[in-house]
């Protein structure tokens, strides 16, 4: 590969050194020029719309927008002069008046609104022009995102966050001219979007109060919001948070743009589910009195269990986890193993299989980065994990890559795959046809998920192993990456923990005559146990059940006592992402009521 | 005290809260030095109707019907330096929300739909102001010397810009002292 060649240009009178293709404004930047943006956003292709970073060259009688102007050896740029200011000012005069700006009644009002730092910064006291007043809607369809057109300055950040960063395109600007407003899909609500995953992507990237979290509007200004940067707990990517909070509650979740997981981009799951729907939380120890479950002390709730134990002797304890659990929590598992004759971390659908041989895939995610072919086995990332199904989106839209879809459930996915396959049989025809796709394929990845863990789905994945064996270029590069369901399932199994998938068959094999439940903050309770309709009958044959968990469910229903969880913004230690990764989780939050986390409640109770 | 003639200040309140007059007088102590500068006349302050020639004119409001915008040009008539107080002067802020509707349909929606009113009617007597289709800033109608924004300008906002008149300087507005809301 040849470097890029080295460029000096003159900027504001100082030498600045950049590199061929790169912008006047990336060349200003990494030289400490600051230059007034509002359509720019780092990794976004560039826009130019906005003209707010336009810039003189010397020799040219024309102002340049930096963002999408190549840095060209030896020129002399201004970036700031009388005339670039004042145009600027009237770039944001016009911006003012096109549509229905009035700070007073936005939520992003009180320092969340790019527009309005710029007005303040050039200082724009009134706008010359006539207001347009034009009759802009909202809509507030959205199950967790609200579009208000009043606000929107048409700088295309959703447009471009939401094709380039989540990779589904609902986002698109509609009409011509002055009616030009930003559309969902082909001009629906936000409500009736076929293709919106809710990712939240363009509210991050919004500049002004057009796009805006409907849990999060006038909660409170986020510049004034303490900052709490953690891992995301709901699947085992492990996205950077940045939890932003006030008077000890959530006002908003963003992605951590420093994380190298999923550098600033997240899914539902972690922008919105955890935190902007109500989930009934339980606050108190409670114990079971003349069938009725008593907020009780902890004290009382702890000795209770114990003496529930103590009476139990006869016959065998058992205790069952959720695979959400931290790190240190599963130590102090393994610390405390002897006391149970049982333990077990219930799984997800399947994910028993995965667990019985873990395999962490380092550097999985910059692999999915670079792949020209990425094979997905029994894998469901759209579901699950939503961050590397943005991967793969933008993995096949912008670069092109192949896509094969085998043993998975029908998700988004198959609309961009090459080959997508629910059932797999061993036809040759077939087979031939996932060898075409992938033939070329130089920089291949096979992400294998629970559903790749039945006869048939080994079966393929030995084939598919083979295969690609025989077209890459080195062996290592494609060690497959397992992708589990819950969030720190490896790191259970590689402790040894026994993985139970068939809860029923396992309570029936030795029936417990106590069971502790750590269901931890399962967004259900832990109720996921109990999908089967012959668990709860097993369960409530169980003498002593203890439910150890976040949230009120039909769980909580049979235990004798019930003991309140932290959540995962209350939580501090880490977890191990499906790359190995260790990530820290960090409480934003004191624990709500008098929940404490999995980890001390263990110790208290079983000290 | 001092024997130079006072200042004379009006102030008009046209279609806004009234916020932006409650904030000039949350100067609080600071109106007593005030008042040794200047002579307020016509003002809802001070409840004098006539604007009398002045040498300051401080708006507060959208203009919204005829009667704003006679009081706005008369204002403009009697006054040597005109000064904006308050977004809805500046921009139409919250009142000029109806602008997004058909008159009409504001005043029917009103007077005869709220959901209290029974058998209302949209009035049309003579002596009742008529609204303007649309909503507009005063810079619109007149022409404007200094500009206080804020919705409403805070007290330190409007003793800045009141100080800043009284030296004979026009208000500099940066990013310290910008607000909009």
């Amino acid at each position: 590969m040849i470097a890029p060649r080295e460029i000096t240009l003159t900027i504001d009178g100082n030498a600045c050194k950049g590199t061929q293709g790169q912008t006047i404004l990336q060349v200003a930047g990494a030289n400490g020029i600051e230059v007034p943006t509002l359509c720019y956003l780092k990794h976004l292709s560039p826009w130019g719309g906005c003209r707010m970073c336009i810039v003189e060259i010397k020799g040219s009688l024309k102002v340049v927008p930096s963002c999408s102007t190549p840095a060209v050896e030896g020129s002399t740029v201004v970036t700031n002069s009388p005339r670039l200011q004042g145009l600027r000012r009237l770039t944001l005069e016009l911006l003012f008046s096109e549509r229905n700006h009035f700070c007073p009644i936005c939520p992003m009002n009180k320092g969340d609104c790019d527009l309005q730092q710029q007005g303040y910064r050039f200082g724009i006291d009134s706008i010359r022009y006539p207001y347009l007043y034009p009759a802009m809607p909202v809509d507030v369809s959205g199950k967790y995102l609200g579009l208000d057109h009043n606000r929107c300055i048409l700088c295309t950040r959703c447009v471009r966050t939401c094709d380039e960063v989540e990779g589904v395109h609902t986002l698109d600007i509609g009409n011509r001219g002055v009616k030009n407003k930003i559309i969902v899909d082909l001009n629906v609500t936000f409500g009736m979007s076929t293709t919106c995953t809710s990712c939240g992507a363009c509210v991050t990237a919004c500049p002004t109060g057009a796009l805006f979290d409907k849990a999060a509007a006038f909660h409170g200004p986020l510049v004034k919001c303490r900052q709490t940067r953690t891992t995301c707990s709901e699947c085992p990517v492990g996205c950077g948070l940045v939890v932003y909070t006030k008077d000890e509650r959530i006002v908003d979740v963003f992605g951590d743009v420093e994380s190298p997981v999923n550098r600033g981009h997240l899914c539902r799951r972690g922008r919105y589910e955890t935190w902007a729907e109500p989930r009934p939380r339980i606050r108190q120890p409670m114990v079971r009195r003349d069938g009725k479950l008593v907020a009780t002390s902890w004290e009382d709730a702890v000795s209770t269990i114990r003496n529930l134990i103590s009476t139990s002797n006869s016959g065998h304890n058992a205790m069952l986890v959720s695979p959400r659990v931290t790190n240190e929590t599963i130590r102090t598992l393994h610390a405390m193993g002897a006391r149970f004759d049982r333990l077990g971390a219930f799984v997800a659908n399947k994910e028993d299989g995965l667990c019985t041989m873990p395999e962490f895939s380092p550097d999985g995610l910059s692999r999915l980065q670079d792949a020209d072919a990425i094979v997905l086995i029994g894998a469901e990332p759209s579901r699950t994990h939503g961050v590397i199904a943005a991967r793969i989106r933008t993995a096949v839209r912008r670069r092109g890559a192949k896509l094969v879809i085998l043993q998975s459930r029908r998700s988004d996915l198959d609309t961009y795959a090459d080959i997508s396959a629910p059932v797999v049989g061993l036809e040759r025809k077939f087979w031939k046809q996932v060898g075409e796709v992938l033939g070329t394929a130089k920089r291949p990845v096979l992400i294998y998920g629970p559903m790749a863990m039945t006869t048939v789905g080994v079966t393929i994945l030995d084939r598919l192993i083979k295969t690609l064996g025989t077209v890459g270029e080195g062996g290592e590069m494609f060690a497959p990456i397992q992708l589990p369901t819950s969030t720190n399932s490896l790191a259970l199994a590689a402790a040894g923990v026994e993985p139970v998938e068939d809860v029923s068959t396992w309570l029936a094999v030795r029936p417990p005559v106590f069971l502790h439940i750590v269901a931890s903050d399962e967004p259900d309770g832990g109720a996921r146990l109990l999908k089967e309709p012959h668990v709860r009958p097993l369960l409530e044959q169980i003498e002593n059940v203890v439910v150890q968990a976040s949230y009120h469910s039909v769980l909580t229903e049979i235990a004798r006592v019930v003991l309140p969880a932290a959540i995962w913004c209350e939580k501090n230690g880490t977890i191990t992402n499906f790359e190995g990764r260790t990530l820290p989780l960090v409480a934003a939050l004191p624990p709500s009521g008098e929940a404490r986390e999995d980890k001390a409640i263990l110790e208290t109770v079983f000290a | 005290m001092s024997d130079k003639p006072k200042i004379k200040v009006a102030t008009a309140w046209l279609g806004g809260c009234s916020g932006c007059h409650m904030s000039f007088l949350d100067l609080d102590e600071r109106l007593m030095d005030l008042a040794k500068l200047v002579e307020f006349t016509a003002s809802p302050i001070t409840d004098v109707k006539e604007i009398p020639e002045v040498d300051v004119g401080i708006v507060e409001g959208a203009v919204c019907n005829d009667e704003h915008e006679r009081v706005l040009r008369t204002m403009r008539r009697q006054c040597k330096v005109l000064v904006a107080l308050g977004d809805c002067a500046l921009t139409g802020n919250i009142p000029a929300l109806r602008n997004q509707q058909k008159l009409a349909d504001v005043l029917e929606r009103g007077y005869v739909e709220t959901e209290s009113t029974q058998a209302g009617e949209v009035p049309g007597a003579p002596e009742v102001p008529k609204l303007l289709t649309k909503v507009r800033p005063i810079h619109e109608f007149v022409k404007v010397d200094a500009h206080i924004p804020g919705c409403p300008p805070d007290a330190d906002a409007i003793w800045y810009a009141v100080t800043e008149l009284l030296a004979g300087r026009n208000p500099e507005w940066t990013e310290a002292n910008l607000r909009y809301d």
